[in-house]
């Protein structure tokens, strides 16, 4: 299958990585990457956590971990009981033992105030089709700036036109979280490339297999399963192959097999490509964490030296709601 | 006899049998019961006690049995006909039964073996008294069809007058019952004046399907005793005792059940999702290796496919398709896939591969058996092969419908079932047998 180098931007080589045999979950393709691993980096559910809301538009994350640096991922977002749930604009990098308060959060649903504790938090990376706006928001204070756009999401799925992310997060949960068990991590998985129906969605890299295990219920369930969710093609009736015998139809499924392989090829090698603008946010020792904007790709990167070590990249345009309706080629 | 399909039959229709006063019996599968009835006598009345049957299914049965001439058959299918009928009369709820005997009526079905039953369910049942006061016209109109009418009051009349052993009381009705000196009293009853107010007893005396576990809150380790050590020994715990408790669970699942003549190939979904996560890790897979342990205990020969991973490190994505054609491969009796219904790797090709099997010329059915986490789990996008015959499972307690169901789709399967179903009804015809006698007492 295709490298990555045609998609990736310029500061970002992912030399090493590989991509793994695609899996299909309705509209959502997922395709498995695995690489040199980076040590060292702190991941989100065992290390990060909320330590508290001080106010609207206002998150404090800690970096629990005695040693290693927490990346904190992008567009990621928090929900529990008896508080407002908010998700950030811009991922960071934070030392061991360090908080940071991000006066730049979005809230997503409108509610009381107050302290979170940590048990029944649960986190989830805000979906793809509020990303590119949530990321033009980076730097941007004000709790409602994503209000319109979730009302806007909710009226396109059928939901009421509220501010409530939590309409599709929590009330679907039982369909969307299906695709943490729909598609299968990989052992030594560390990424992903998306696409939901025929179109790129997005681009996940983690530094390690642990820290991509601990975000994977949030990126196949929310980031990209929202908008798979929303393009759910029907089942289709089984078409019998012509074989007449059991070796002739292990051949036939192996033959379409390999033929179906080969159209995600094509997809991979079709994507596009172009310059992007590649802008340095922060850094930490070696680490630098920029942001990319481009007509089609936009997200944040993590890079030590040339070598990636954590990525999340969109597709602006499927970000903004042109995705749905496509239909995943059987 | 199709057994998959009767099976099918049995567990979903239960709809009443209705006599509609003036008008005809109201049987809407009668010529479904006839022709399996036809097909095998002993093997259609059997299945009757299958567990899951539904009540009123088994009450079509009793009925076929009792309607249709026994001229033919040899004295084993008699005996076990007469042994699944005294079942079958106590195994019901007592309504039921005295549907099915009216039916009769209806039917003008008089053979001998129907006059024995219609007479020790009105005279004999545990509950005759009760039921008696309750029902007292419907039970005096089965009493004078078995007997006919004048011989049921010339009996009466004789009983009425102190008669318990003349030559006639003892040619016409006492030859049918077990316990005349119980049985007497109840003649008189049954003529003389009513109860108004009483109630029948609504239960059966007998259970036939055993009581489940019904925990309120599903976890993953009360799923029953199988799967629960299971549990415990993937989470590390020690082995040594729980593997002594492991054969020991085994053997209490499978110690009633005969060997299965044949070769099973399990596709045994050993993937990432099998395992869960949170409360739920470990759930579902253990059920799917409990069944796989209790497999290998019955079945001549099991061949086990593991998809994904294997059963200790499950990972990885599904690919069922394969899963099958490699089973496929053994040459086995039945292909029984075990998966959660999750098929990502290549989604849609188990349809299309076990849609192309026939032809192919493969005819070793396949059955999907369903592994959940609780029986309400949510379906919509876990059936990888909606044609295929599907049956789910969370519970141990379901192998004992998973097991007959599985087994029934293949040709191998037909003596296992008639074996365990003898066993079962032999069991069964002993209990019946202890709650007359405490009933007589």
């Amino acid at each position: 299958m295709s490298d990555l180098t045609a998609l990736v931007p310029g500061p970002l080589s992912l030399a090493g990585h590989r991509l793994g045999t695609p899996q299909r979950a309705g509209a959502l393709t997922m395709v498995p990457i695995s690489g040199p691993a980076h040590p060292g980096i702190v991941a989100p559910r065992s290390g990060l956590k909320l330590a508290r809301v001080p106010g609207y538009g206002q998150v404090e994350l800690r970096n629990g971990a005695d040693t290693g640096v927490a990346i904190v991922p992008l567009h990621i977002g928090y929900v529990q009981d008896a508080a407002q749930n908010h998700a950030l604009c811009r991922s960071a990098l934070l030392a061991a033992g360090q908080s940071l308060l991000f006066e730049d959060a979005a809230c997503v649903q409108e509610s009381q105030g107050g302290l979170l504790a940590g048990r029944d938090q649960w986190f989830f990376v805000l979906p793809l089709e509020l990303r590119a706006r949530a990321l033009e928001l980076r730097g941007v204070n004000g709790y409602s700036k994503l209000w319109t756009d979730i009302a806007d999401l909710n009226t396109r799925y059928g939901l009421a036109r509220r501010g409530h992310l939590e309409q599709i997060l929590s009330r679907k949960r039982p369909v969307l979280t299906q695709f943490q068990s729909r598609l299968e991590l990989q052992p030594g998985q560390l990424g992903a490339l998306f696409f939901v129906g025929d179109r790129f969605a997005g681009l996940e890299i983690a530094p390690d297999p642990v820290y991509f295990a601990q975000m994977w219920t949030a990126l196949v369930c929310f980031a990209y399963g929202v908008a798979a969710w929303q393009a759910e093609p029907a089942p289709a009736d089984p078409e019998p192959y012509e074989a007449t015998s059991l070796a002739g139809l292990r051949a036939a499924l192996d033959a379409d097999r390999a033929t179906r392989l080969a159209e995600i090829a094509d997809r991979l090698a079709a994507l596009p490509t172009g310059p992007v603008e590649v802008r340095e946010e922060d850094r930490y020792l070696d680490l630098r964490l920029s942001t990319v904007t481009g007509p089609h790709l936009a997200g944040q990167i993590v890079t030590e030296g040339e070598r990636a070590v954590y990525a999340s990249l969109f597709a602006p345009a499927t970000a903004t709601g042109t995705a749905t309706g496509g239909t995943a080629t059987a | 006899m199709d057994t998959p399909l009767l099976l099918a039959h049995f567990e979903t229709h239960d709809e009443p049998v209705s006599l509609p006063r003036g008008g005809t019996l109201c049987w809407d599968d009668a010529d479904f019961h006839r022709a399996a009835h036809t097909d095998d006598p002993e093997g259609y009345a059997l299945l009757a006690l299958t567990p899951g049957v539904r009540p009123w299914q088994r009450a079509r049965v009793l009925l076929q049995v009792l309607a249709a001439s026994q001229a033919g058959l040899d004295d084993a299918t008699r005996a076990t006909l007469a042994s699944l009928t005294r079942v079958l009369a106590l195994a019901l709820p007592p309504a039921h039964v005295i549907t099915v005997l009216l039916a009769l009526r209806r039917l003008r079905a008089n053979h001998k073996h129907t006059t024995r039953a219609i007479l020790r369910f009105v005279l004999e049942h545990p509950d005759a008294d009760a039921l008696i006061a309750a029902r007292r016209p419907a039970l005096v109109d089965c009493f004078e069809h078995a007997l006919g009418k004048a011989t049921a009051r010339g009996c009466a009349r004789r009983v009425g007058e102190g008669d318990t052993g003349s030559d006639y009381l003892q040619r016409r009705l006492l030859r049918f019952l077990a316990a005349p000196e119980h049985a007497l009293p109840r003649v008189r009853a049954l003529y003389a004046a009513g109860h108004p107010g009483a109630t029948a007893p609504p239960r059966a005396a007998l259970t036939v399907d055993l009581l489940r576990e019904r925990p309120a809150t599903v976890t993953a380790t009360n799923r029953g005793d199988i799967a629960a050590t299971l549990v415990h020994l993937y989470r590390g715990g020690p082995a040594g005792d729980l593997n002594t408790a492991l054969d020991r669970h085994l053997g209490d699942a499978v110690g009633h059940l005969p060997p299965f003549p044949g070769t099973v190939a399990l596709v045994l979904d050993a993937s990432a999702s099998m395992r869960g996560y949170g409360d739920r890790e470990w759930a579902v897979l253990s059920q799917a290796a409990a069944l796989r342990l209790v497999l290998a205990e019955l079945c001549e020969r099991l061949e086990v496919v593991e998809v994904g991973g294997d059963e200790r490190t499950p990972r990885g994505a599904t690919d069922l398709a394969t899963g099958v054609l490699d089973a496929l491969a053994t040459d086995p009796d039945l292909v029984a896939v075990v998966s959660d219904g999750y098929e990502n790797l290549f989604p849609g090709d188990l349809a299309r591969v076990t849609a192309s099997l026939p032809r192919a010329g493969i005819t070793t059915p396949v059955v999907f058996c369903h592994a959940l986490f609780t029986g309400s789990d949510d379906l919509t996008l876990r059936r990888p092969a909606p044609a295929l015959p599907e049956r789910g499972f969370w519970h141990q307690d379901d192998f004992a419908e998973l097991l007959p169901w599985m087994f029934g789709h293949c040709a191998a399967g037909e003596p296992w079932l008639r074996a365990a179903l003898h066993t079962r009804l032999a069991a069964l015809d002993r209990q019946a047998a202890r709650i007359q006698t405490r009933s007589a007492a």
